[in-house]
C-alpha cells in the first residue's frame, strides 16, 4: 500500500501509473523566470495608491516564503512516506516547481523592492509581521506534527500524515495561495501588475497541479485503506480549514483595511469560504460554509487564454514532443 | 455627478463585463455604461462635440494644424456628420479597447479628449482633403464595416502620422557598419509602432574566418541576442513593447542554433525572449526531406549570392556548390525537418514560409535583381528588399459579418463598394504617412503596396450555418477572396488613370499582362478579361494589393472573429494589458438560448470542456459541428481553405495552425502537405498547455470522476 513504510524503488510493474502521467505532464509545463517580463509592472506601482501599494509589499513579502515553507515540508515529510518510486517523480518534479516559484518570488522583490533595506525586511516578514507570522505558524505546526515520525505503521500514524498532506494541499496551496493569487487578478482586471499576473498564472498553473496530486494521493489511500477515513478524521480536516480561513482573513485585513472598490475583507470571507467549501468536496466532506464567489475577475481564470500576440507572452507551448517525421499523419 | 456615482458605475460595468458568459447582452449593457463614461470624461475637458473634440486635441499639441484648420474650416457639416447611436454597435471589449488604447488624451490629466465616434472621424478627416471623402470613410468605420490598421488608427492626423504597419528589412551586410546600421534602422522603426521583419542570412556562420583580425566567427546568434536587447528596449508609444521577426534561410550553417533560439532551457547567452523566429525555406529542400536525403548547410560568406536567388536559378546553384564542396557540413534534411517541427511544437515559433512559392508567383519579381527575401512580423507581406529598399504595407481589413444581408449571404455589391473605398484610402495613406528611414520612404514611393485583407470570416460561417469544413464554406471563402480581388486591382487600374501608375510598374509582372491569378490559371472568367483590359490600358496604382493580416486589434473593436481563423474556444478569456476579459461565442449562445438550454449546468459544462460543446449533454448534432474549435477542426480544412484563396490574395495570408498535442510525425505531415498545397506562409502553431491551472468557479461535478482537466488520463473522453 502506498503508505506503507519502505523505499520502494521499483518502477515496474508500475503500480500507481496516474503518478507517472501526472509527473510526464508537468514536464511538458516548463517555465521559467527569465520568460516572465515585469517592466511594466514598475511603472503601475508608481500609479499605485498608498493603500494599494501597502496591499501589495504585504502580498509579495507572504509569497517571499510560502513556497519555501511548502519544498521544506515536501523534503520533510511527503516524500520519506509516500512510498512509490512513481509517486517521489512527481514530488522530486514538484520540488524543482516549488523552488522556480521561490525563484520567480525573489526577483519579484528585487524588482519592487529597490531599497536594499526595504528589501531586507520584506524578507524578514516571516518573522515580524504577524498576519504573515500568524500563517507560516500554522504551517509550521503542520510540518512539526508528524516530524517526530519515522514509519507509518499506526493508523493513528497515517491519519496524522493524512492530515498533514490534505493541510498543504487544501490549506496552503489551496487556500493561502489561492487567496493571494485573488488579489494579484483583483489588480489585474483593473489592467495593473501585469508581469505578476502572467508569472502568477503559471505558478497557478503548477500549484493547481500540486493539490490535485496530493487529492489523488488522498483518493488512492483511501481506495487502499478506507478505515482510516472516518468521522474523527472528517472533523479534524474542517477544523484545520476552519482555522486557515481564520488565518487568512486575519491576512486580508491587514492586507485590505477598510476595504477598495472590489476588494474588501468581506469580500474575502466569502471567497474563502467559498474555496474551503470546494476542497471539502473534493474530499468527499460536506460544505462548511455555503458560500458564493462574489469575485467576478476569479471566473476569468478558469477560462482558456487567448493571447494577444502584440501584447503578452504566450504560455502555452509544451516542452516535450514525441515522434518522427512522417508524411502519413491526419492532421 | 458625484464621486460616488462614478465609482459605482465603474463597478457596474466591471460586474457587467464578468457576467457576460451568463448573458452577452451583459456586454453591451458593459458598453453602453462605459460610453456614458467616456462622455463624461471628454466633457470634463469641455469636449462634447467633433470640433470641440480637434480643437482640444489640436491645443494640446497632438494633432497637425492642416487637420485641425480643415476641421475648422468645415466645423458644422463634420459635427452633422457624427452618429453618436453607432456607439451601441460596439461590444465592451471593442469599446474598451478603443478607450484604453486608441482615444487620444490630454497629456497631462490623461483624461479623454474625444469619443469613439470623434476618433473614427478624426482619422477619416486625416486621410482626407474633403468632407465627403471624409464622410465616405467614417461611414464604413462607423459601421464597423472596415477598419484600417493599428498604426493608421493611431496616427492619422497627427503630427508624426507614421501609418504603416509593417516594415520588411533586408538582412544586413556581412560587416560590423551595416550590421549596426540595422540596429538603429530597426530601433527607429520600431519606436513608431511598426512591426519588424528582418532577415539575416546574408551575415556569416560560427567558425567563418573575420580577414581583419585572422579571428573565428561567433555566429549569427551574439547579434541576434543584441537585436532582441534593441527591440525590447524600444517603447512603442505607450506600453507596447517593440516586435521582431527573425528570418533565416534554411541552409544557413547557424539554422540549428537559430531553431534554439526560443527554448526556455540551456544557456540564456544563447536564447532572445523577444524575437520571434521564422523559416525562409526553398523548395528543394522540402524535396529532400520527402526524398530523404542529404542538406547541406553553407557559410554565406562562401555563398553569397544564394540568398538573392530562387526557384530553379537557386536549385542549379545551390547544387554546383555543393559539388564544389563549399558547405561546411551536411545533415539528413529529415532530421533538420524534424527539429523544426520541434520548434514549432515547443515554441509555436519557427515560421514555416516558402521562398520559391513567395517569389514565384509575385507582381514584383519580374525582374531577376527583385528578389523576396522574407515575410513580415504575421507573415501575410511578401515584398522585395534590398540593401537600399526597405518594404513597407499599409493595411486595413474589411469585416465580413458587417456585410451579411438579412438571412442569405453575402451583399456582393457592398462588398465591392467597400473595397473601392478602401483601396482608395490605402494608397492616400502611403502619400501621407512619415516614414522613419529613407530606406522605406524610397520602397514605399515605388511600389506602392498595400494589404487589404478581411475579418469576421468565422462570423459568416456561423450565422450561415456552415462548418468551417464544410464544401459551401470552402466555395463561399475563396468567391469572397475572388470578389475582393477583381474590385481591388479595378480599383486600383482606376486610380492609375487618375493619378498614375506606380514609378516600379515597369518592373512588374502586371506591365507584362500577367495578374497575380494567372499564375494558378484562376483567372479565366470574362470579369478578370475585363480587368486585364483595364490594366493593360491604364496600368496599376500599386504593385500589391491583398494580404490576410492576424488583424488581433482591430477584429476586437469590430467584435468579430480574427481573419481568416476558426474560433479558438466558445468561451474564452482576452488578456491585454488592460485586464483580462471574458468572451463567449454569441451565436452559441443564442442557438442555446432560444431551445432554452443556455443554463448554468450547460455553461460550467462548457467551461470544464475548455470552451468544447462536443462533450455537454444535450447539445444536437448540428450544434456541435458547427461550434467545433479550432483545435477541432481537421488543420487541413484550414490549409484547403487558405489554397483555395491563395490565387486571389497576391501577398499572403498570417495562417494559425492549431494542434492540441503536437507530435513530430502529426507536425510535419501538415507542413509538408501545406508547402504542395502552394502556401506562400504560414504563422503560429497554435499548441495547448499539458496542465492547466484549477477551476475556482465552477462546481466539480463529484468527486473522483475523471474530469477533461486531465483528458490524457480520462478514457471516457478520447
Amino acid at each position: 500500500m502506498l503508505l506503507d513504510p519502505g523505499m520502494d524503488l521499483t518502477l515496474r510493474p508500475m503500480r500507481y501509473p496516474d503518478f507517472y502521467e501526472r509527473y510526464r505532464a508537468a514536464i511538458r509545463n516548463t517555465w521559467t523566470v527569465e520568460e516572465v517580463d515585469l517592466h511594466t509592472d514598475l511603472a503601475d506601482l508608481a500609479r499605485m495608491t498608498a493603500q494599494e501599494r501597502h496591499l501589495i509589499n504585504r502580498l509579495v513579502a507572504f509569497f517571499a516564503t510560502g513556497d519555501s515553507i511548502v519544498a521544506n515540508n515536501l523534503v520533510l515529510n511527503l516524500y520519506q512516506h509516500v512510498n512509490a518510486p512513481e509517486a517521489r517523480l512527481y514530488l522530486s518534479r514538484q520540488l524543482y516547481e516549488e523552488a522556480v516559484h521561490v525563484q520567480f518570488y525573489l526577483t519579484l522583490l528585487d524588482t519592487y523592492l529597490p531599497d536594499p533595506e526595504e528589501r531586507v525586511k520584506a524578507f524578514a516578514a516571516v518573522d515580524h509581521i504577524p498576519s504573515i507570522r500568524d500563517k507560516a505558524e500554522f504551517c509550521f505546526r503542520w510540518i512539526d506534527s508528524i516530524n517526530g515520525i519515522d514509519r507509518l505503521e499506526s493508523p493513528g500514524e497515517r491519519r496524522l500524515f493524512l492530515l498533514n498532506l490534505i493541510c498543504f494541499a487544501a490549506c496552503i496551496e489551496g487556500l493561502f495561495f489561492y487567496g493571494a493569487f485573488a488579489y494579484v487578478y483583483w489588480f489585474r482586471s483593473r489592467g495593473l501588475l501585469s508581469g505578476l499576473a502572467t508569472g502568477t498564472n503559471w505558478v497557478f498553473r503548477d500549484e493547481s497541479m500540486h493539490m490535485e496530486f496530493a487529492f489523488s494521493v488522498v483518493d488512492t489511500v483511501r481506495a487502499e485503506e478506507p478505515e482510516l477515513f472516518d468521522d474523527e478524521l472528517s472533523a479534524q480536516v474542517t477544523r484545520m480549514i476552519e482555522e486557515a480561513v481564520e488565518a487568512e482573513l486575519a491576512f486580508a485585513r491587514d492586507l485590505c483595511g477598510d476595504g477598495m472598490p472590489g476588494m474588501s475583507v468581506e469580500q474575502m470571507r466569502s471567497y474563502l469560504q467559498y474555496v474551503a467549501d470546494q476542497r471539502l468536496a473534493r474530499l468527499g466532506m460536506p460544505a462548511r460554509y455555503g458560500a458564493a464567489n462574489p469575485f467576478a475577475f476569479m471566473e476569468l481564470q478558469d477560462v482558456q487564454e487567448l493571447a494577444n500576440f502584440f501584447e503578452r507572452r504566450v504560455s502555452a507551448y509544451q516542452v516535450a514532443v514525441e515522434g518522427n517525421v512522417s508524411f502519413d499523419e491526419t492532421f | 455627478m458625484t464621486q460616488i456615482v462614478e465609482g459605482d458605475r465603474r463597478l457596474a460595468i466591471e460586474e457587467a463585463a464578468a457576467r457576460v458568459i451568463t448573458d452577452p447582452a451583459n456586454s453591451r449593457v458593459a458598453a453602453r455604461l462605459l460610453a456614458e463614461e467616456i462622455a463624461e470624461e471628454a466633457a470634463g475637458h469641455g469636449v462634447r462635440t467633433f470640433a470641440e473634440s480637434v480643437a482640444a486635441t489640436h491645443a494640446a499639441g497632438l494633432v497637425q494644424d492642416a487637420l485641425a484648420a480643415f476641421v475648422a474650416a468645415n466645423a458644422a457639416e463634420l459635427d452633422a456628420l457624427i452618429a453618436d447611436e453607432a456607439d451601441e454597435r460596439f461590444e465592451y471589449f471593442g469599446l474598451r479597447t478603443v478607450y484604453d488604447r486608441y482615444l487620444l488624451r490630454h497629456p497631462d490629466t490623461r483624461a479623454v479628449l474625444e469619443r469613439p465616434q470623434h476618433f473614427f472621424l478624426r482619422v477619416a478627416c486625416g486621410l482626407s482633403t474633403t468632407v465627403a471623402e471624409a464622410a465616405e470613410l467614417y461611414a464604413l468605420m462607423s459601421t464597423l464595416s472596415y477598419l484600417p490598421s493599428s498604426p493608421t488608427l493611431f496616427n492619422s492626423g497627427s503630427r508624426r502620422p507614421q501609418l504603416s504597419s509593417c516594415f520588411l528589412l533586408d538582412s544586413p551586410r556581412d560587416e560590423l557598419e551595416a550590421i549596426y546600421d540595422r540596429y538603429g534602422q530597426v530601433a527607429r522603426l520600431s519606436k513608431y509602432a511598426g512591426g519588424i521583419g528582418i532577415s539575416w542570412t546574408r551575415v556569416r556562420s560560427r567558425g567563418s574566418l573575420i580577414k581583419g583580425t585572422n579571428g573565428h566567427s561567433n555566429g549569427i546568434v551574439p547579434w541576434l541576442r543584441t537585436l532582441d536587447s534593441s527591440v525590447a528596449a524600444v517603447n512603442q508609444g505607450g506600453r507596447r513593447k517593440g516586435a521582431a521577426c527573425v528570418y533565416l534561410e534554411t541552409w544557413h550553417a547557424d539554422i540549428e542554433e537559430f531553431l534554439e533560439l526560443r527554448d526556455n532551457t540551456g544557456e540564456d547567452a544563447r536564447r532572445t525572449h523577444n524575437l520571434n523566429l521564422a523559416n525562409w525555406v526553398p523548395d528543394e529542400f522540402m524535396r529532400r526531406v520527402e526524398a530523404d536525403e542529404p542538406w547541406s548547410l553553407f557559410d554565406p560568406k562562401q555563398v553569397p549570392d544564394l540568398t538573392d536567388l530562387y526557384g530553379e536559378a537557386f536549385t542549379r546553384a545551390y547544387r554546383a556548390y555543393e559539388a564544389d564542396g563549399r558547405f561546411v557540413r551536411q545533415i539528413p534534411a529529415r532530421t533538420l525537418y524534424g527539429r523544426m517541427m520541434r520548434t514549432l511544437a515547443q515554441t509555436g515559433n519557427g515560421w514555416m514560409t516558402f521562398k520559391d512559392a513567395a517569389n514565384r508567383t509575385s507582381n514584383q519579381t519580374a525582374r531577376p535583381e527583385n528578389v523576396i527575401h522574407l515575410s513580415n512580423l504575421c507573415t501575410e507581406i511578401l515584398e522585395v528588399t534590398s540593401d537600399a529598399e526597405t518594404a513597407v504595407c499599409n493595411l486595413g481589413s474589411i469585416n465580413l459579418a458587417a456585410h451579411l444581408r438579412a438571412g442569405d449571404g453575402i451583399d456582393w455589391d457592398r462588398l465591392r463598394a467597400t473595397v473601392r473605398t478602401a483601396v482608395r484610402f490605402l494608397d492616400v495613406t502611403i502619400d501621407l504617412g512619415f516614414y522613419p528611414t529613407p530606406e522605406a520612404a524610397a520602397a514605399n514611393g515605388r511600389w506602392r503596396p498595400i494589404g487589404l485583407g478581411v475579418m469576421g470570416l468565422a462570423d459568416v460561417f456561423f450565422t450561415l450555418r456552415l462548418p468551417f469544413d464544410s464544401p459551401q464554406a470552402l466555395a463561399l471563402s475563396t468567391r469572397i477572396a475572388e470578389e475582393i480581388a477583381l474590385a481591388a486591382y479595378d480599383t486600383s487600374a482606376d486610380l492609375a488613370a487618375e493619378r498614375g501608375r506606380h514609378p516600379s510598374y515597369d518592373d512588374t509582372r502586371a506591365a507584362g499582362g500577367v495578374l497575380h491569378p494567372d499564375h494558378y490559371g484562376a483567372a479565366g472568367s470574362p470579369r478578370w478579361d475585363a480587368v486585364r483590359a483595364k490594366v493593360a490600358a491604364h496600368g496599376l496604382r500599386n504593385s500589391l494589393m491583398l494580404a490576410i493580416a492576424p488583424t488581433a486589434t482591430i477584429a476586437s473593436i469590430a467584435g468579430c472573429y480574427e481573419c481568416i481563423e476558426p474560433q479558438v474556444s466558445n468561451v474564452f478569456k482576452r488578456e491585454t494589458l488592460s485586464g483580462e476579459f471574458l468572451q463567449v461565442n454569441r451565436y452559441l449562445v443564442a442557438d442555446l438560448q432560444a431551445r432554452g438550454q443556455w443554463t448554468q449546468r450547460v455553461r460550467d459544462d462548457l467551461k470544464r470542456a475548455d470552451g468544447s460543446v462536443q462533450h455537454v449533454p444535450g447539445i444536437p448534432e448540428d450544434l456541435k459541428a458547427l461550434y467545433r474549435t479550432a483545435w477541432e477542426l481537421p488543420q487541413k480544412a484550414l490549409i484547403d481553405l487558405a489554397a483555395a484563396r491563395q490565387p486571389y490574395i497576391d501577398q499572403s495570408q498570417s495562417l494559425n495552425l492549431f494542434m492540441a498535442e503536437p507530435t513530430i510525425g502529426k507536425l510535419s505531415s501538415m507542413y509538408a502537405y501545406a508547402w504542395k498545397s502552394g502556401l506562400k506562409t504560414t504563422y503560429y502553431l497554435r499548441s495547448r498547455p499539458a496542465t492547466r491551472i484549477a477551476q475556482t468557479t465552477v462546481q466539480r461535478v463529484a468527486p473522483d470522476v475523471c474530469s477533461l482537466e486531465n483528458p490524457e488520463t480520462c478514457e471516457a473522453c478520447q
